[in-house]
C-alpha cells in the first residue's frame, strides 16, 4: 500500500509542479503592457486580443468581408501585400489598450499594441530609413503634423497625442511661465512691456515619476528643431512694416526643455525642486497705434496667435517626447495598484472599458467652463467602467457605477423593493412583445431624494445656498408624509404589451355621384395596436376612489363592471383602468381587463421572463419575433415595406436590460441582445452585419 | 407616469416603424360662365386619425417638428388673412376638424387666374414645399378653362432624397380635382379625367406618388360648349 499511496503522491506533486510551471509560464508570456499604463491613467480602454480571436480564428478575421476590406486597403494605400493581420506585425493573442492622462496643462491620449514581429511592423512604414530613429531596441517615429509620436521595441508599440489646455494657457501667469503670451485682438499695443521669452529649465528630473530628458531627440532623421523653442527677438512696429524682416530675423533659438504638469502632487514636488529661471529677453517700448495701421494691427494680431499656437504646440511636443520615454525607459507604478481598476476586470470580456471618477471628468473639463468650475458638480460619483461580453448566444454590455459609500447606502435604501409577485400573473409570454419592470421604495426614496439633490446639486449653487438647500428639503420632508405617499403608490409597476390586436374604427371620406357632387361618408376599416396593460401597487386605495368619483362627476369617467374608462376626445385610443387586489391597472384592452377583472386572465409567464422581472429592480425586454406578421401589410405601406419589416424583425432576438442588485458601492446595469439562431457566435454574427450592411 | 406619457411609450414601440398613412387632398372649382367661380381645397387626415393622433402627442416625429392644434389653427387663420387682402378673391371662410384632422379652405374668386399665385403661396406661407407649377386660365371669348401642371424635375429629385420612412408617409395619398361648370363640357384632353353624366362636371383621381413621380399629368383642357 505504502509505495503505491507513495506514488501516487509523487505524480500528484509533479502534476502540481506542472501546472505551477504552465502557470508561471502563460503568466510569463502573457506579461500584459497594462504593466505600462501608469498608475494616474484617467481612462482606461482595452481590446482583448485573445478573447476576441477565441471567437473568430486569424484564418476566419482574413477571410471575412472586413477582413479582406482591411487588407486589401492597407496593401493598397501601402503598394504591399498583406494576406493575413498577422501580417502587421501585431500580437493578436494580447491585450491592446487605449489609455489617456489629464493635467491642468495637457491632456495625452495613448495606445499601447503588443509586438509580434517588429520587423513587420516597421514594415508598415515606407521609406522606414528616413522617417524613423533607432535608440538601442527602441525606435522613434513623429508623424508628419509633429503632434504624434509613434515609439516601439520588439515586444510593444506606443502612440501618443498630445493637446495643450487651451484653459491653461489663458491664465497669464502660467503661460508666462512657458514664454507663451494669452493674444487678445489688439493686446500686442496694449502692453508697454512685452516680456518676450521665458523660460522653465528643470535641470534634473524630480522623481521616478517622471524623467525630462535634457537632449531629447537629437538624432538624424529626427527633426531638431521641434524640441527647441524658438524664441526670436521682435519689435511689432518693424513687424508691422517689413513682414519679410520677421521671418528672417527669426534667428537667435534656445534649447528649452520644459517639463510637464502632471498632477498636483508632481506640481508640488515641481515647485519644490526645480529652478525656474524668469528672465525677461528684451523690453522695449511700443508706440500707441495710428488709426492707419487697423488692417496691419489685425495681420499682427494674426501673425502674432500663429507664434504663440506654434509655441504651445513645440511645447506639446517636447512634453509628450518626455511621456513617451517615461513609457519605454523608466518604472512606475502601473495602473494595476489601483483597486478600482483591477476590480472592474472580468476576464470573459472582449473589450473594456474604465474611468477612473466621473467626478473627477466633471472637475477636469469645469475650468472650460469658466465661473461654474469649480462647483464638483458629480460629487458622490466614483469610477464608471463598462464590458463589452459576446459568447455563442448574445452581445451583453455590462456598465458599473462606483458612488460614495452614502450615496451608495441611499440607493441601498431605495432599492430594497421587489416588484409585486401578483403581477407576473398579467404576462403572456408566448405573445408578449415587451415589458418594462421597475420596483423601488417611494417611502425611501422620498426620504433620500433631498439629501441626493443636495449632495448633487448642492456645491453647484454654491456653498452660501446651503441654508436655503436645508430649508427646502425640510420643507420637502414637511409637506409630504412619505409613510402615506408609499402607500398610495408603493413604487413598483410594470408595462407590457402583450400582442396587437386588431379593432375596427371609423373614418370620414367622400363618394361623389353623377354629377360629381362631393358626399361625406362614414367608412370603417381595421386597425391593428398594441394591448398595452400599465399596474403598480397600492395598498391605500382612498385617494384614487375619490379621484374616480370626481371623474365620474365630471363625465371624465365612465364605469361599467367595475371597470372605468376615461372619456378624452384627444385620445387615439380608449383607455381603461380598474383596481384589483391593491394593483391599479391601467389598458386599452377591454377584454383582457374583463378577464383580469373576474379572474380568467391566462397565465403563462416563461421562467425567463420571471426571473427577470423578480430579481431585478429595473428589467427591460423587447422581443421584435412577437411582432412578425402581426401587423397587416397594409398598415405598413405596402407588401415591399411589410417583407422588409418583418425580415428585420426576424432576424431580431431578444433585447434584455436589467439592473443589478448594488454590490459594495456598485450599482450595475447589463444590456443583452441574443443574436438569431444560425451563427456560430455573436462576433461572426456581427461581422456579417457589417457585410450586409455595406452591400 | 401620466396618460401622455403612456402614448409616447406605445408609439416608440410600435407605431415609429410603420408611418405610411392615407390622407386625401380635394381641389374643388365651380366655374360660371362669366369667369367667376369658387374654390373648396379640402385635406382629409381622418383615415390616419389614430396615427395623426398620437403623433400630435409627440414633438417631433422622425426629426420634423409636429405642430400644435394651436399652431395648425394659427396658420390656417394666417392663410384666410392672406386670401382676403389677395386680389380678386372674396368670401374667404376656412374649417378644421380635430376629432377626424380634417380641414378646408373655400372662397370665390373673379377670375380663376386669381388663384395661380395663390395656392403656391399658402403652401410656401405653410412651411410646404410648393411641389409644381400649375395653373388656372379660362378664356371667356371661347369657353375654354385651361389646367396647366407641369411637374418639375427637381420635385421627383428631392423627393428621392427623402428617406424611405418619409416617402412611405405618402404611399396612400390621393388627389382629387374636380371642375364644375355651368355649361356643359364638349371635350377634354386629359385621358385619364372623366366626365360626369350631366356633362357638367370634370374629375380627375391620381395617387400623390405619382403626381410626385410625375406619371400622370393633371393638365387640361376643357372645351364647354357655345
Amino acid at each position: 500500500m505504502f509505495p503505491i499511496k507513495y506514488n501516487y503522491l509523487n505524480k500528484m506533486k509533479k502534476i502540481l509542479i506542472a501546472i505551477t510551471l504552465l502557470f508561471l509560464v502563460k503568466l510569463n508570456y502573457a506579461q500584459d503592457l497594462v504593466k505600462k499604463i501608469p498608475s494616474n491613467a484617467f481612462t482606461v480602454a482595452t481590446i482583448k486580443g485573445d478573447n476576441v480571436f477565441k471567437l473568430m480564428f486569424v484564418k476566419d478575421f482574413n477571410e471575412s468581408f472586413v477582413g479582406k476590406k482591411l487588407l486589401t486597403e492597407t496593401s493598397k494605400s501601402l503598394d504591399k501585400n498583406f494576406t493575413s493581420i498577422e501580417d502587421f506585425g501585431i500580437n493578436l493573442e494580447k491585450n491592446m489598450y487605449y489609455f489617456n492622462q489629464l493635467s491642468d496643462s495637457i491632456t495625452y491620449n495613448c495606445f499601447l499594441i503588443p509586438l509580434k514581429d517588429a520587423a513587420k511592423f516597421e514594415n508598415l512604414i515606407n521609406d522606414k530609413d528616413k522617417k524613423f530613429k533607432t535608440e538601442g531596441d527602441i525606435r522613434t517615429m513623429v508623424l508628419p503634423d509633429s503632434l504624434s509620436i509613434i515609439k516601439w521595441n520588439n515586444s510593444m508599440m506606443y502612440f501618443v497625442t498630445g493637446s495643450i489646455k487651451t484653459s491653461f494657457f489663458a491664465d497669464s501667469a502660467k503661460s508666462a511661465l512657458y514664454g507663451i503670451k494669452d493674444v487678445g485682438y489688439g493686446s500686442q499695443w496694449n502692453n508697454d512691456t512685452i516680456i518676450d521669452s521665458t523660460a522653465v529649465v528643470t535641470p534634473v528630473a524630480v522623481d521616478s515619476t517622471y524623467m525630462a530628458t535634457p537632449e531629447p531627440m537629437d538624432g538624424q532623421g529626427f527633426d531638431p528643431p521641434l524640441v527647441k523653442v524658438k524664441i526670436q527677438k521682435k519689435t511689432p512696429i518693424k513687424k508691422i512694416t517689413t513682414k519679410k524682416n520677421i521671418s528672417k530675423k527669426k534667428s537667435t533659438k534656445r534649447k528649452v526643455i520644459v517639463k510637464p504638469k502632471k498632477n498636483k502632487a508632481v506640481e508640488e514636488e515641481l515647485v519644490a525642486n526645480s529652478v525656474v529661471i524668469t528672465e525677461p529677453d528684451s523690453t522695449y517700448m511700443v508706440t500707441p497705434p495710428s488709426s492707419a495701421y487697423g488692417d496691419e494691427m489685425y495681420d499682427g494680431y494674426q501673425k502674432e496667435r500663429a507664434e504663440q499656437d506654434a509655441k504651445k504646440k513645440q511645447l506639446a511636443f517636447v512634453w509628450m517626447t518626455a511621456q513617451a520615454d517615461k513609457i519605454f525607459n523608466s518604472n512606475y507604478e502601473s495602473i494595476e495598484s489601483n483597486k478600482s481598476y483591477t476590480t472592474s476586470l472580468d476576464s470573459k470580456a472582449i473589450a473594456e472599458l474604465w474611468v477612473s471618477s466621473l467626478q473627477d471628468v466633471y472637475n477636469s473639463i469645469a475650468p472650460e467652463f469658466g465661473t461654474y468650475g469649480k462647483t464638483g458638480l458629480m460629487k458622490g460619483y466614483g469610477s464608471l467602467n463598462a464590458k463589452l461580453f459576446m459568447d455563442k448566444t448574445s452581445f451583453r454590455i455590462s456598465t458599473g457605477l462606483e458612488l460614495a459609500k452614502d450615496q451608495a447606502d441611499a440607493y441601498k435604501k431605495i432599492m430594497n423593493r421587489k416588484l409585486n409577485k401578483n403581477f407576473l400573473k398579467y404576462i403572456d409570454s408566448e405573445k408578449a412583445i415587451g415589458f418594462m419592470g421597475y420596483s423601488i421604495d417611494t417611502k425611501a426614496y422620498l426620504e433620500e431624494f433631498p439629501k441626493l439633490m443636495k449632495q448633487t446639486y448642492g456645491a453647484f449653487l454654491g456653498a452660501r445656498m446651503d441654508e436655503e438647500i436645508e430649508l427646502g428639503t425640510d420643507l420637502f420632508s414637511l409637506l409630504l408624509d412619505e409613510e402615506a405617499v408609499s402607500k398610495v403608490v408603493k413604487g413598483d409597476a410594470l408595462f407590457v404589451i402583450n400582442g396587437l390586436n386588431s379593432k375596427e374604427v371609423t373614418y370620414t371620406s367622400y363618394e361623389y355621384d353623377d354629377d360629381y357632387n362631393r358626399k361625406e361618408v362614414t367608412k370603417t376599416k381595421k386597425e391593428t395596436l398594441p394591448d398595452f396593460l400599465f399596474m403598480f401597487s397600492s395598498e391605500d386605495n382612498r385617494l384614487m376612489n375619490k379621484l374616480i368619483k370626481y371623474g365620474i362627476n365630471k363625465n371624465y369617467v365612465t364605469v361599467n363592471n367595475n371597470i372605468y374608462k376615461i372619456e378624452e376626445k384627444k385620445s387615439p385610443i380608449d383607455i381603461y383602468f380598474m383596481i384589483k387586489d391593491g394593483i391599479v391597472f391601467f389598458g386599452n384592452s377591454i377584454t383582457e381587463l374583463e378577464s383580469i377583472s373576474n379572474g380568467s386572465f391566462n397565465t403563462s409567464i416563461s421562467k425567463t421572463h420571471k426571473t427577470l422581472l423578480a430579481k431585478n429592480n429595473f428589467s427591460f425586454l423587447f422581443n421584435a419575433k412577437n411582432l412578425v406578421g402581426k401587423v397587416p401589410n397594409e398598415e405598413i405601406g405596402g407588401e415591399e415595406t411589410a417583407k422588409k419589416f418583418n425580415e428585420t424583425l426576424g432576424k431580431m432576438g431578444n433585447i434584455y436590460m436589467k439592473s443589478n442588485p448594488i454590490k459594495g458601492n456598485i450599482v450595475s446595469a447589463d444590456i443583452s441582445a441574443e443574436i438569431p439562431n444560425g451563427h456560430e457566435n455573436a462576433l461572426k454574427y456581427l461581422f456579417s452585419l457589417i457585410e450586409n450592411a455595406s452591400k | 407616469m401620466n396618460l401622455k406619457q403612456f402614448y409616447k411609450l406605445l408609439l416608440f414601440i410600435v407605431l415609429i416603424p410603420i408611418l405610411s398613412s392615407c390622407f386625401e387632398v380635394v381641389e374643388e372649382i365651380s366655374l360660371r360662365n362669366d369667369g367667376t367661380g369658387d374654390v373648396a381645397l379640402t385635406i382629409n387626415l381622418s383615415q390616419s386619425k389614430t396615427k395623426v393622433a398620437s403623433i400630435m402627442l409627440l414633438d417631433s416625429v422622425q426629426g420634423y417638428k409636429v405642430p400644435s392644434k394651436l399652431k395648425i389653427q394659427q396658420e390656417l387663420s394666417e392663410a384666410v388673412a392672406y386670401l382676403k387682402k389677395s386680389q380678386g378673391i372674396s368670401n374667404v371662410k376656412s374649417t378644421s376638424d380635430f376629432n377626424n384632422y380634417i380641414a378646408t379652405i373655400s372662397f370665390s374668386f373673379k377670375d380663376v387666374s386669381n388663384i395661380n399665385n395663390i395656392t403656391k403661396n399658402i403652401l410656401t406661407q405653410q412651411k410646404i414645399k410648393a411641389t409644381n407649377t400649375s395653373s388656372y386660365s379660362y378664356i371667356k371669348t371661347t369657353k375654354t378653362f385651361i389646367r396647366k401642371y407641369q411637374a418639375l424635375s427637381t420635385t421627383k429629385t428631392e423627393f428621392n432624397k427623402l428617406k424611405s420612412k418619409d416617402k412611405a408617409v405618402f404611399n396612400g395619398a390621393t388627389y382629387t380635382s374636380i371642375y364644375r361648370f355651368e355649361s356643359p363640357v364638349t371635350n377634354t384632353t386629359n385621358p385619364a379625367s372623366n366626365l360626369s353624366k350631366s356633362k357638367k362636371a370634370v374629375m380627375l383621381k391620381s395617387s400623390i406618388m405619382d403626381l410626385i413621380n410625375g406619371k400622370i399629368n393633371v393638365s387640361n383642357q376643357i372645351q364647354l360648349s357655345k
